[in-house]
């Protein structure tokens, strides 16, 4: 009995662990790896070795002076750039939260008049491209005096329509005899959504959540237009302005690309799986 | 039997704390909704037709008129004079044009073809083992498309980059090929700097594709595999009688989504190439961009944003179509 299971655990190994399909896999997703690790070689090369022609591989001596020129250069504040990228993608991502659960809400739950000129009103702004919007945008901030402050890249966003409509399919599956305890309970509206509703949306709020943060910290164009200013940049946009400015000296760049890119990109790849979720479930893109 | 729970719709009539609690979230939504997204809507609509510029003073309404006059239709008529004494901003947005349909004909299919197979492929490995080449895969997703390119950059570099070093190595002398720079290299046709684009496009946007034909392909019933195999298909017939039809929903939807996306890139165009060499890689949004914001001759750049609007609108209304006829199994 003993002999067969042994036998057999090593058909299951190698019926299961060694496939055909590993001898493409294994060279694609290592040839995948190859821009990242590109990166972070050149940002430990010296000035001298990144100059050489023909490249070396791995550097021949690590260094850690690329970074310490970087983060003590006075004209890049890291920290204040990282201040800005996160005031901004958490404000947008507090916001959208909280409008689109409660309209999802609202709009899966209740009845009334023009519910369905409103709904199919917002729908169509959903296939509205952002650039359309672009220039009025900016035109609108500059009247408002809000071009090189944060609050403008906040204040006009904080609707989603994805999240509506997200967080209605999702409401949807809430039972109605939660919310109708707390009412003869002698809660209000308002706390039946905060405090009945609310904590049911877990699940979306965490997936939508990390979906709106992701396109918030890596948005470009928007805050590109709106923020000119040194002082109120996000990281995206200071790392092509210092890429620009650093021009042949790449070790430099390649360490600033490295402090900007890695840090967050290492804890949204721990919580990936509740963003490729919101992909999966709404084919959204940034 | 199980009691089955009302998930739905009240129809009973609304208490006055509801009708409250509507009206306190429903009208701040309406108004904000119309001031920053139907009002700005309208004022591109209406800049489309105007020589408008954020630098001339205007008329009272919107700084529309006087100095930045009503050209009604001609910004539209401009577009379609296609001789080869057109203005400027004729040119290079024909030019761009073609750039942005060439962009999305390569990057679409090319997509798909790299995309359904690696899912499968991903499938087909061990349970434990699908997240690790997952996670590669989806890596470049997650992180900023300017680092991306920063990274895509250096790789192209051509002195210091790896791509010339590897053909260098296997050439045996010193390759200096300027891949994003060069506007006398084609390939087929195509300029090598927008298949160098492309590439670090794909490599960045095959994540979202990957993902979802993942979760498609979990979704396919056991039984049918069962069924398939037991009637002694091989993997080769699997893949084409069994998965692929399988799949065709979820191929046409995601094919209409890298679509819309790829008519809307910029951030790695403008940071890699800034439409150059030539204006072989100046993307539709690109063109606008420059136009609106950097040559602040909004009028024009709002009726092209209108243009690719349209475009885009077309696309969105055919993956709505697709939508709709989901297949039942």
């Amino acid at each position: 009995m003993t002999v067969h299971t042994q036998r057999l655990s090593w058909k299951i190994f190698w019926r299961e662990w060694i496939r055909p399909a590993y001898v493409i896999l294994i060279p694609l997703s290592l040839l995948a790896l190859v821009p990242f690790v590109w990166m972070i070689l050149g940002a430990f090369k010296t000035g001298a070795e990144i100059r050489q022609i023909p490249p070396t591989f791995f550097p021949k001596q690590f260094t850690l002076e690329n970074f310490r020129t970087v983060l003590t250069d006075p004209d890049l504040p890291l920290l204040l750039f990282y201040r800005n990228s996160a005031i901004i993608a958490l404000a947008n991502v507090v916001q959208v939260l909280f409008t689109s659960s409660l309209f999802g809400y609202i709009f899966a739950k209740f009845e009334f008049r023009w519910k369905g000129v409103l709904f199919w009103f917002i729908m169509a702004l959903m296939m509205i491209p952002s650039q359309l919007t672009m220039i009025p945008g900016y035109l609108m901030l500059a009247r408002l005096g809000l071009i090189n402050n944060l609050l403008g890249l906040i204040l006009p966003a904080a609707i989603d329509p994805f999240g509506i409509f997200l967080f209605r399919q999702f409401a949807h599956s809430i039972p109605n005899d939660l919310m109708d305890a707390a009412r003869v309970d002698g809660a209000n509206e308002f706390q039946i959504y905060w405090r009945i509703v609310l904590p049911q949306m877990k699940p979306a709020l965490a997936t939508f959540g990390l979906l709106t943060f992701m396109f918030n910290w890596n948005a470009y164009l928007w805050p590109l237009i709106v923020l000119t200013e040194q002082r109120v940049r996000t990281l995206p946009i200071i790392l092509t302005w210092y890429s620009t400015r650093m021009g042949n000296k790449l070790h430099l760049t390649m360490a600033a690309a490295v402090l900007v890119v890695l840090p967050v990109l290492l804890v949204l790849m721990f919580v990936q799986r509740w963003i490729v979720k919101g992909i999966t479930m709404s084919g959204l893109r940034s | 039997m199980p009691l089955r729970r009302y998930t739905g719709i009240r129809k009973r009539r609304l208490d006055a704390s509801q009708r409250a609690f509507l009206r306190y979230t429903l009208l701040p939504m309406v108004l904000y909704m119309g001031f920053w997204t139907l009002f700005p809507l309208l004022w591109g609509f209406a800049l489309a037709f105007f020589e408008y510029s954020p630098r001339r003073a205007g008329g009272t309404f919107l700084g529309l008129g006087g100095e930045n006059p009503f050209v009604g239709l001609a910004h539209f008529r401009a577009m379609l004079d296609f001789s080869p004494d057109a203005p400027l901003h004729v040119r290079t947005f024909h030019l761009s044009f073609k750039v942005t349909l060439l962009f999305v004909a390569l990057v679409v299919p090319m997509n798909l073809l790299i995309t359904l197979p690696l899912a499968v492929l991903i499938e087909s490995v061990h349970r434990r083992m699908r997240p690790l080449f997952r996670t590669i895969f989806f890596l470049p997703v997650l992180a900023p498309s300017v680092g991306v390119a920063i990274m895509w950059g250096y790789l192209y570099h051509p002195q210091r980059g790896l791509l010339n070093a590897i053909l260098g190595k296997i050439l045996g002398r010193t390759v200096v090929i300027n891949w994003l720079g060069d506007p006398k290299l084609t390939f087929w046709g195509i300029p090598v700097a927008l298949l160098a684009v492309i590439f670090a496009y794909l490599w960045q946007d095959l994540g979202y594709n990957l993902v979802i034909f993942i979760a498609a392909l979990q979704n396919i019933p056991d039984a049918i595999k069962d069924a398939a195999r037991i009637d002694g298909a091989n993997p080769f017939q699997m893949f084409f009688r069994v998965t692929l039809p399988m799949l065709m929903p979820t191929i046409q939807l995601t094919a209409i989504l890298t679509m819309i996306s790829a008519f809307q890139v910029f951030d790695l165009v403008q940071v890699m190439t800034d439409g150059g060499p030539k204006y072989q890689t100046q993307v539709l949004l690109l063109h606008i961009y420059n136009y609106a914001f950097r040559f602040q001759r909004m009028g024009w750049a709002a009726a092209v944003s209108l243009v690719m609007f349209l475009v885009i609108l077309s696309l969105s209304l055919l993956q709505a179509r697709f939508l709709r006829t989901r297949w039942e199994y």
